[in-house]
This record gives structure tokens, C-alpha cells and sequence, in this order.
């Protein structure tokens, strides 16, 4: 950026030539640049001047110094110079020359080249700083997901425990008030993880098979019950060509239509809702298949579609009309995520048109034999069996002893973490072990790798052990089949899963 | 006792030398960029609890790229103290920086040298400390001359250790 000395002649710069003495005082100059005058301390005129202070009368060579691009100011004004300095034994000659127009045009350069890449630096870390705060928007939904389940699994598990006491009436209400509002904060959990899992797209979406018939047959019962209720007609049409057994994410496609029929149900008072599923095409094993859920309900303004599908929209601000706002969000991620399209129609008073295309697969070959679940019994209905239950929170201890000593069939010990519970099993022979995955000291899957790694008594190491955990992430089950569990149930579970697990991992265990 | 002082404000170009020089001198900031194209210099005087007076004539220099070295070094001649500012939000303004101290300290050798990382408004302080901590990056402050914290205290203990020299 300096000026070059060859140049100072090119730009004909203005020169003023001051002399002064070793004490700073102005010997002679001119007034070509600044209005300098004989006899005034050159250090009372600019700062830059106290330089001078450190040069050295004594020298012998009194060699010139040379300051290029020196801001000088004088009042208000400013010029940009070049200074040369030049000593000798009795005084100090100072040139100062002029370059400010010269300088404020390489400014001009410098100023656009340094924006762009401050600009480019400066988006670098705002994106860092999206990302930082989405994950740690993530992990703080993991985690109160966590913290909310663990209390939520005792008190449904108590509402069922409560429920088969002997109940006056409005004790019953109350019980079922107390199970409707936790389900309802279970699904709050549910749609606030997945639209977190979804926005950091770690949402994996499952291929399997699935029974179709199975689900709609499930909606065709639960709606028409709600219709039922409501004084609503509900029909359903479905195609009959299509397969009765699909390959997609089972999980999600159920989430999306009861989402959007949920809501259908919600908003329509009077008259009907349609619930139709037809065949698009179907090319070699792929399918495509459109949803068209449509209701008499108060339907949708035109100005509120824009925002139908954020997050945290409602559009009724009915109290009686439960919801987070979340739902559709999730809809359409989902639809979108499962390679599908979702449009809406709406004519406000009159209803409400979704129509959703979901592609799926299908086996050609092999033979569609519905897959039932198996049943499982106990292999001795005269022997109690003993379970070792690893939990460290006395209120799921406390459930979980309730559920499993109520059925008559088990004895059940308790350890609060892995250390207690490698201990308990050196000591007795257990049937299972339901393994909490977070406890202290040694957490569930180091205490199972143990357990199976360790002993070369089968008794221990073969023993069937349960994990459950409150993080119901899409891996969790899958890591801890890896580290040698059998099973895995995800809180809060209700009580005939966690007994028919128990059965079957005990059953079979036997067969062996 | 009256003194004077010179101190440079070294640093990559966009670290806010300008910002410090001026919230110091001025009590004065803007959010607009501004090259600076040589060196402006300016004065404050500061009276030391031990009855001495300093006049800080601050050098605010052009921004380097690349490294100190570039700098003139005609604008360091008869210097008191470096001031060596980074930005805490950007790598490659501090990355070089044991080099940089390290040529100064060759060739200054009875300059008293400071190392400051600013911008501390952008960034929470403890994850800056522990991010500098991580890279090996050591220093003698953070500031923001964008909130004033720390530049006026800082520059007065400058002021009274080169004055104790």
C-alpha cells in the first residue's frame, strides 16, 4: 500500500519542507500543507512527531527515515503523506509530501477486498453458530425427552396398576382423566423428538413389511368409534387391488394419516369424514398409492394455507381444541422425507381435502402369510421364576416389582446400578435380568458385555436380559442387541408388553 | 513525572485494531468496516495512581494477510510496546501467532509485547478461553471494543508496566 519513491514525481505530489530542532521547535517552514508555524513545537502539532524524541544527535550516520502512508490531521482536515526524515548534527529536516488522493483510491481496493472476505468469514460463523445451537437444541430435546419419560413411565404404569384396584365411579374418571393427559403428553414428547430428529435429518426411515389391511382395518376401527362418539359419518374406501402386504416405514406412514384424520376429526362437527385409499400405479414390485382424507368440517382461510404446514401453527384458538401445532409440520417432513406429495384444498365452512401420494414396494414372490404374533408361555406354571431388575429410580423399582410379583409367577430383586447387579448375579441364579441402559458405576450395556463376556458359568452368561430406557432413539435397541441383550422395551411401556417380553425371553430360554 | 509512550497495534487486517484504538482514545465505536491504509496516530494522556502522566501515543497500522512481517517496520522504530490483536471468531488471524511474537520478540527484544484476542461480543467467553486454551493459542486478554469490556483496564495496566520499566 506504500507509495513507491519513483512514483512521488508521477503524482506530483504537494511538498512542505519543515526544519526543526532537536528540541522540536519549527525552524523554518512553509505552509503548502498545513498551516505550521516558526517557533511552534512540532510534538503540540501531531503525535506522529514524538518520533523524532528518539533520534539520536550523536549518530554518525544519520541515515534518513522514511514513514510512507502517515495519516496527518490538522483541525478537521486529514491528508494521507509520506514522510522522510532526515537528521544531521545541529537539525532535523522533515519532507512531508502529499499522496491523499493517491492513498484513497488503493483504499478503495483494500476496503472491497477485506469486506468480502470479512463478509465470507462472518457467514462462516454464523453457520457455525446454527449449527452449534441446533445441536444443542437436539441434545436438549434428547434430554429432557429423557427426563420427562422416566416419570411419565411410573405414573401410566400406576394409572393401569390403579385401574385393576377395586374404584368408586368418579375414581375411575379420575384414573381415566390422569391416563388420557399422559398419553396426550407422551404424544407431545413424540412429535417434539421427531420434528428435532427431522430438522437435524437424523430421522431414519424403516423398509419393511408391513400388513396394510392390518393398518387400515386399525383406523377403520379406532375412527369409527370417535365418529361414533362425535355423531360424524366415517367411511373408508380402498382400493382392493391393492397388496395386503407393503414394504415402507409402517411407523411413519401410520403417523401421517392419523395425523391428518386426527385433525379431520377435530375440526368437523357435523357430517362426514372420507377416508379414501386408491392405486396410482404399480410398476414391477414399486407402487404408488394416494390418501384422500376429506371432512364437512370449519375447513382452512386461504391467507392460513401459506402457513399450514409450520411448526407451531394453530389456526383455532379453541381451548376444547387440543394440539401443539406440531402435527402437520411433521406431516408434511414426513411425506416429504418418505418421497411422497401432499397438497390441500379448503373451502372454509365447508371442509377439507388432503390428498397424500406415498410410493411402496412389494414382495412378488414370496407368499403373504400375515405374520402373527407368537404366543409364549412360562415353561412351568409351579415354579416362580427370578428376575433381577437393574434400576436405580426407587419409583420404576417400585412399578416394575408391582407388575411382575401382581402375576404370582416371579420373585424380583433389585440392584441400583451395573456394579450391584454383577455382584447379584455371582451370588444367585437368575431367569432374566430387565437392565436399565443408564445407571451408575457401569452402565447397562457394559454390565450385559460382562455378563456375557466373563463367565464361563452358562447360568450367567446366557441369562436373558431386557434393556429399557426412556431414549427411544432408533438405535438404542440396535446397540444394545450389540452388546448382548436379547430384547429391548422403551419407556413407558405398558404393562402386557413388559410381561409378554419377560415370557418370552424365559420361554425361550427353556426350549434350548 | 510525565512520560511518554509508544505503543503499535499489530494484527491481521478486520480484527478490530481500529475499533480498540478508537473506543481507548475516543470512548467511541462503529459497526461499520473501515480499512485502515498506513497509520494513524493518536494521543491520550493518562495519570498513573503514582502521580506520573502518560502520554500513550497509540500507531494504529494498517491490518497484515499474511503475517507480521509485513508490517513496516519503519512505523515500529522507537516503539514501547506491541499490542498484537487477533479475532476470536477468526482461525486465521491467530493461527501464526507464536511465529509472529516470536520474530517481534528477535527483533524488538526490549519491547514489551501483548498478545489480545477481540470481538469477545461475539462469542461466550468461557468457550473462547477453552478454544484458544485447545490450539495452544496463549494470551493476555480478551476484549470487545464493541461493549468496552476489558480495553480501557487493559490499556491502563499497559500503561503502568511500561512505565515501570
Amino acid at each position: 500500500m506504500m507509495a513507491d519513491p519513483n512514483e512521488k514525481l508521477q503524482f506530483n505530489p504537494q511538498v512542505q519542507i519543515i526544519t526543526v530542532s532537536y528540541q522540536g521547535v519549527i525552524k523554518k517552514t512553509d505552509t503548502s500543507l498545513f498551516s505550521w508555524s516558526i517557533g511552534d513545537s512540532i510534538y503540540d502539532l501531531h503525535p506522529f512527531f514524538e518520533i523524532l524524541k528518539t533520534l539520536d544527535k550523536t549518530t554518525t550516520t544519520y541515515e534518513a527515515l522514511n514513514f510512507p502512508c502517515i495519516h496527518l490531521e490538522e483541525g478537521h482536515f486529514e491528508k494521507i503523506c509520506d514522510l522522510t526524515i532526515q537528521p544531521n548534527a545541529k537539525e532535523i529536516t522533515i519532507y512531508v509530501y502529499d499522496y491523499t488522493d493517491k492513498y484513497k483510491e488503493v483504499n478503495r481496493i483494500a476496503q472491497e477486498k477485506n469486506e468480502s472476505i470479512l463478509l465470507a468469514k462472518k457467514l462462516e460463523l454464523k453457520n457455525k453458530y446454527l449449527l452449534e445451537k441446533e445441536e444443542f437444541k437436539n441434545s436438549f430435546i434428547a434430554n429432557i425427552n429423557h427426563e420427562i419419560r422416566t416419570p411419565l413411565t411410573s405414573i401410566l404404569g400406576f394409572v393401569e396398576v390403579l385401574e385393576k384396584t377395586q374404584l368408586t365411579f368418579e375414581q375411575e374418571e379420575l384414573s381415566r382423566i390422569i391416563k388420557r393427559e399422559s398419553l396426550h403428553l407422551n404424544a407431545l414428547i413424540d412429535d417434539m423428538v421427531d420434528i428435532a430428529k427431522i430438522e437435524s435429518g437424523t430421522l431414519k426411515i424403516a423398509e419393511e413389511r408391513f400388513s396394510f389391511q392390518d393398518l387400515i382395518n386399525g383406523f377403520r376401527e379406532t375412527y369409527s368409534k370417535t365418529a361414533q362418539e362425535k355423531g360424524l359419518i366415517f367411511e373408508t374406501h380402498v382400493d382392493t387391488h391393492i397388496q395386503e402386504y407393503l414394504i415402507g416405514d409402517r411407523t411413519r406412514v401410520y403417523q401421517i394419516l392419523n395425523n391428518v384424520l386426527n385433525n379431520a376429526f377435530k375440526f368437523t362437527e357435523k357430517g362426514e369424514i372420507t377416508f379414501t385409499v386408491s392405486k396410482n400405479y404399480q410398476r414391477s414390485n414399486k407402487l404408488s398409492l394416494t390418501f384422500k382424507i376429506e371432512d364437512t368440517g370449519s375447513g382452512i382461510l386461504e391467507e392460513d394455507m401459506l402457513y399450514l404446514f409450520e411448526r407451531f401453527t394453530r389456526f383455532n384458538n379453541d381451548p376444547q381444541i387440543s394440539g401443539n401445532g406440531l402435527g402437520l409440520a411433521i406431516v408434511n417432513n414426513l411425506v416429504r422425507l418418505l418421497n411422497g406429495d401432499i397438497k390441500v384444498k379448503s373451502i372454509p365452512d365447508q371442509g377439507t381435502i388432503f390428498h397424500i401420494k406415498l410410493p411402496f414396494t412389494f414382495e412378488i414372490l414370496k407368499s403373504q402369510v400375515p405374520q402373527k404374533r407368537k404366543k409364549y408361555s412360562l415353561p412351568d406354571h409351579k415354579k416362580k421364576f427370578r428376575i433381577l431388575l437393574v434400576e436405580d429410580e426407587e419409583i420404576t423399582q417400585f412399578l416394575i416389582m408391582k407388575v411382575l410379583i401382581s402375576q404370582g409367577s416371579y420373585f424380583v430383586d433389585v440392584a441400583i446400578d451395573g456394579e450391584q447387579a454383577i455382584e447379584y448375579i455371582e451370588k444367585r441364579q437368575y431367569d432374566l435380568i430387565l437392565m436399565d441402559l443408564i445407571v451408575s458405576k457401569i452402565d447397562g450395556y457394559k454390565a450385559t458385555r460382562m455378563i456375557r463376556n466373563n463367565y464361563g458359568d452358562s447360568f450367567i452368561s446366557e441369562v436373558p436380559i431386557i434393556g429399557f430406557s426412556a431414549t427411544a432413539d432408533d438405535g438404542v435397541r440396535d446397540k444394545c442387541l450389540r452388546s448382548g441383550m436379547d430384547d429391548f422395551i422403551a419407556k413407558p411401556f405398558e404393562q402386557e408388553e413388559l410381561l409378554y417380553k419377560i415370557v418370552k425371553q424365559i420361554a425361550k430360554k427353556a426350549a434350548v | 513525572m510525565k512520560l511518554s509512550k509508544k505503543v503499535v497495534l499489530l494484527g491481521h487486517f478486520g480484527v478490530g485494531k481500529t475499533s480498540l484504538f478508537r473506543r481507548f482514545i475516543d470512548n467511541e465505536f462503529s459497526e461499520e468496516y473501515k480499512v485502515t491504509l498506513g497509520v494513524q496516530i493518536k494521543k491520550k494522556v493518562i495519570q498513573l495512581p503514582n502521580n506520573t502522566e502518560v502520554s500513550m501515543i497509540i500507531w494504529d497500522t494498517e491490518g497484515h494477510s499474511n503475517t507480521v512481517e509485513d508490517t513496516r517496520k519503519s512505523y515500529l522504530l522507537g516503539s514501547h510496546a506491541f499490542i498484537y490483536v487477533f479475532d476470536v471468531t477468526r482461525e486465521d488471524t491467530y493461527k501464526n501467532i507464536a511465529q509472529d511474537v516470536n520474530y517481534l520478540k528477535q527483533q524488538y527484544d526490549k519491547v514489551s509485547i501483548k498478545v489480545i484476542g477481540n470481538k469477545l461480543d461475539l462469542i461466550n467467553e468461557k468457550t473462547a478461553v477453552k478454544n484458544l486454551k485447545e490450539k495452544g493459542i496463549d494470551f493476555d486478554g480478551l476484549t470487545s471494543a464493541k461493549t468496552n469490556k476489558n480495553v480501557q483496564s487493559f490499556f491502563l495496566d499497559l500503561a503502568h508496566e511500561i512505565t515501570e520499566e
